[in-house]
């Protein structure tokens, strides 16, 4: 036993100096990735409620179509890994392997709490349920965070322009992109009947 | 007839701890607050080196001659600093390169904190067996709780080390004190009660300075070691004085505190060392250590007068072996 962790010592031990010849990355602020300016085009909207429409419409003039693909070009020649530094979110790895661990934390705490009985003090059993409420909370925290806006934020519909959407600030939902002979950018949402009232 | 007695104020050695202790903060507060680049700066240069060779002392000091009973305990100890104070210098040193992406580089980080942390898991329980009629396997609990935060939030992980490591030191002063000076115990409590006032009034003073300038590479590694990065939020200002202010007081009490409480630390007092003094001893060994030790010292200091920025970077990777070595030695003292 003690040889194979003396054999394992050694192995990172040199490795280290092997691989401590492969030059070190160049971590100098210059060389933080910063992200491109967006293109922008200035144009007019149009968004129109329709009450007979099925599903939301981003109609786009023919003439912008062109603008958008010269500033398409422009942003293809960046070729940067800023979508990669950027991500946010866990990885799946992450996701995982912390729930491994927050699973094994649960099991481990469960059998030690009741197995414990008299041996473990007062003050040991206290702390450890402390930090459990906490690491609960903390998580609790986390999955709250995550939780989405109510349905009308999620569907692109007139109910998208009623104040109880308003707090959330964004919205989202399934659109339809066309090219369209008009001048202006047309955004037709539909319109369902049931309209909310202005107290919602 | 009634006696009457007067209570004369008696300055006690207690008095003087707990008043040095508040002059010192109260002027580093002031000087790190107003220029924490050139405090972190000069703390670094003078104290880091010192300190360190003063936690060695004291380690040695403190080795038992023969384990026994301890032995899986600093078996366990020992060979966990080797392993994860090397593998984290071959992640340090080897990261950047076609070797490493980024996921591969989180997934090794996270790898290494999981490591570490199922690691001071382990001690704990192997105290707790040396104890008797007492059940320390909630460190594993703990242990795996702290695992997943750091595959969930590494990056505040990481930067949590980083401010939690000063206080090791006040906890081990703490041990201390209860060992070898009872008496200023309660003083040193006041101490340690005072710590958050201080750092309050940086927060307080400081958090609507600017962001410090970052213009040249060692600017911006003091910002980012105290998080600037991960606490964009936070002026970096506030950031910078409050990491320094807590490295002062770590420094402080490696340096000045431990040997006033606990003679065998006084570095020149090398007879109660049973390493080199024990029937059984190494004494030839020993005394190469600390001679080597102090070597690195004069290194340091010469490295740092040379090309400050590099030597800083290269003692910061490998000071994580002086973090690690802390942790046994600090739960052996529970």
């Amino acid at each position: 036993m003690q040889r194979t962790l003396f054999t394992l010592a050694a192995m990172l031990v040199f490795s280290t100096f092997a691989l401590a010849d492969i030059a070190r990355p160049d971590t100098t602020p210059h060389h933080t990735p910063k992200p491109k300016p967006e293109k922008l085009i200035d144009t007019e909207m149009d968004i129109r409620l329709d009450s007979d429409a099925k599903e939301a419409k981003l109609l786009i003039p023919k003439a912008q179509i062109k603008s958008l693909r010269a500033a398409l070009e422009e942003m293809d020649d960046d070729t940067g890994n800023t979508a990669a530094v950027t991500s946010g979110g866990l990885s799946r790895l992450q996701t995982i392997v912390s729930g491994l661990f927050l699973s094994l934390a649960m099991v481990f705490g469960g059998v030690w709490f009741v197995r414990s009985g008299k041996a473990a003090t007062k003050t040991a059993k206290t702390a450890v349920v402390a930090l459990a409420i906490a690491g609960i909370a903390t998580a609790a925290t986390f999955v709250y965070a995550n939780a989405g806006p109510p349905a009308e934020a999620r569907s692109i519909t007139g109910k998208m322009f009623s104040p109880s959407v308003h707090m959330y600030g964004f919205g989202w939902g399934r659109v339809k992109l066309g090219v369209a002979p008009d001048e202006r950018i047309q955004l037709i949402v539909p319109d369902p009947k049931d309209k909310p009232s202005g107290d919602e | 007839m009634q006696e009457i007695r007067l209570q004369r104020f008696e300055l006690t050695s207690s008095h003087k701890l707990l008043g040095g202790f508040l002059l010192a903060c109260a002027a580093g507060v002031a000087l790190i607050g107003s220029f924490p680049l050139q405090m972190s700066i000069a703390t670094v240069f003078l104290f880091a080196g010192v300190h360190n060779f003063m936690e060695f002392r004291y380690f040695a000091a403190r080795m038992p001659l023969k384990w026994g009973r301890s032995r899986a305990y600093y078996s366990v100890g020992i060979g966990g600093v080797v392993v994860l104070a090397t593998a984290y210098l071959t992640l340090y040193f080897s990261s950047g390169n076609w070797l490493w992406s980024i996921d591969t580089w989180a997934a090794a980080s996270a790898s290494w904190n999981t490591a570490f942390v199922l690691w001071l898991g382990l001690l704990i329980y192997l105290r707790g067996r040396q104890r008797p009629r007492s059940d320390w396997t909630w460190a594993f609990p703990v242990a795996f709780g702290l695992a997943a935060l750091a595959w969930i939030v590494p990056q505040y992980w990481s930067l949590s080390l980083v401010y939690i490591h000063p206080f090791v030191a006040m906890w081990f002063l703490e041990r201390q004190i209860r060992r070898t000076r009872p008496e200023w115990l309660r003083a040193y409590h006041w101490c340690l009660a005072s710590i958050p006032l201080f750092l309050a009034s940086i927060w307080l003073a400081f958090a609507s300075q600017p962001n410090l300038p970052e213009d040249t590479n060692l600017f911006w590694r003091i910002s980012q070691h105290a998080g600037s990065q991960i606490l964009s939020g936070i002026s970096s200002h506030v950031l910078v004085a409050t990491h320094v202010f807590l490295e002062s007081i770590h420094y402080f009490v490696w340096i000045l505190l431990i040997p006033l409480v606990d003679r065998k630390a006084i570095p020149w007092r090398l007879e109660q060392i049973p390493l080199l003094n024990g029937k059984g001893g190494f004494p030839k060994l020993v005394i190469a250590a600390f001679t080597v030790a102090l070597v690195i010292v004069a290194v340091l200091w010469g490295g740092f007068a040379v090309d400050y920025t590099t030597t800083r970077d290269v003692y910061f990777a490998f000071a994580i072996a002086h973090v690690l070595a802390e942790f046994p030695f600090l739960i052996k003292m529970l």
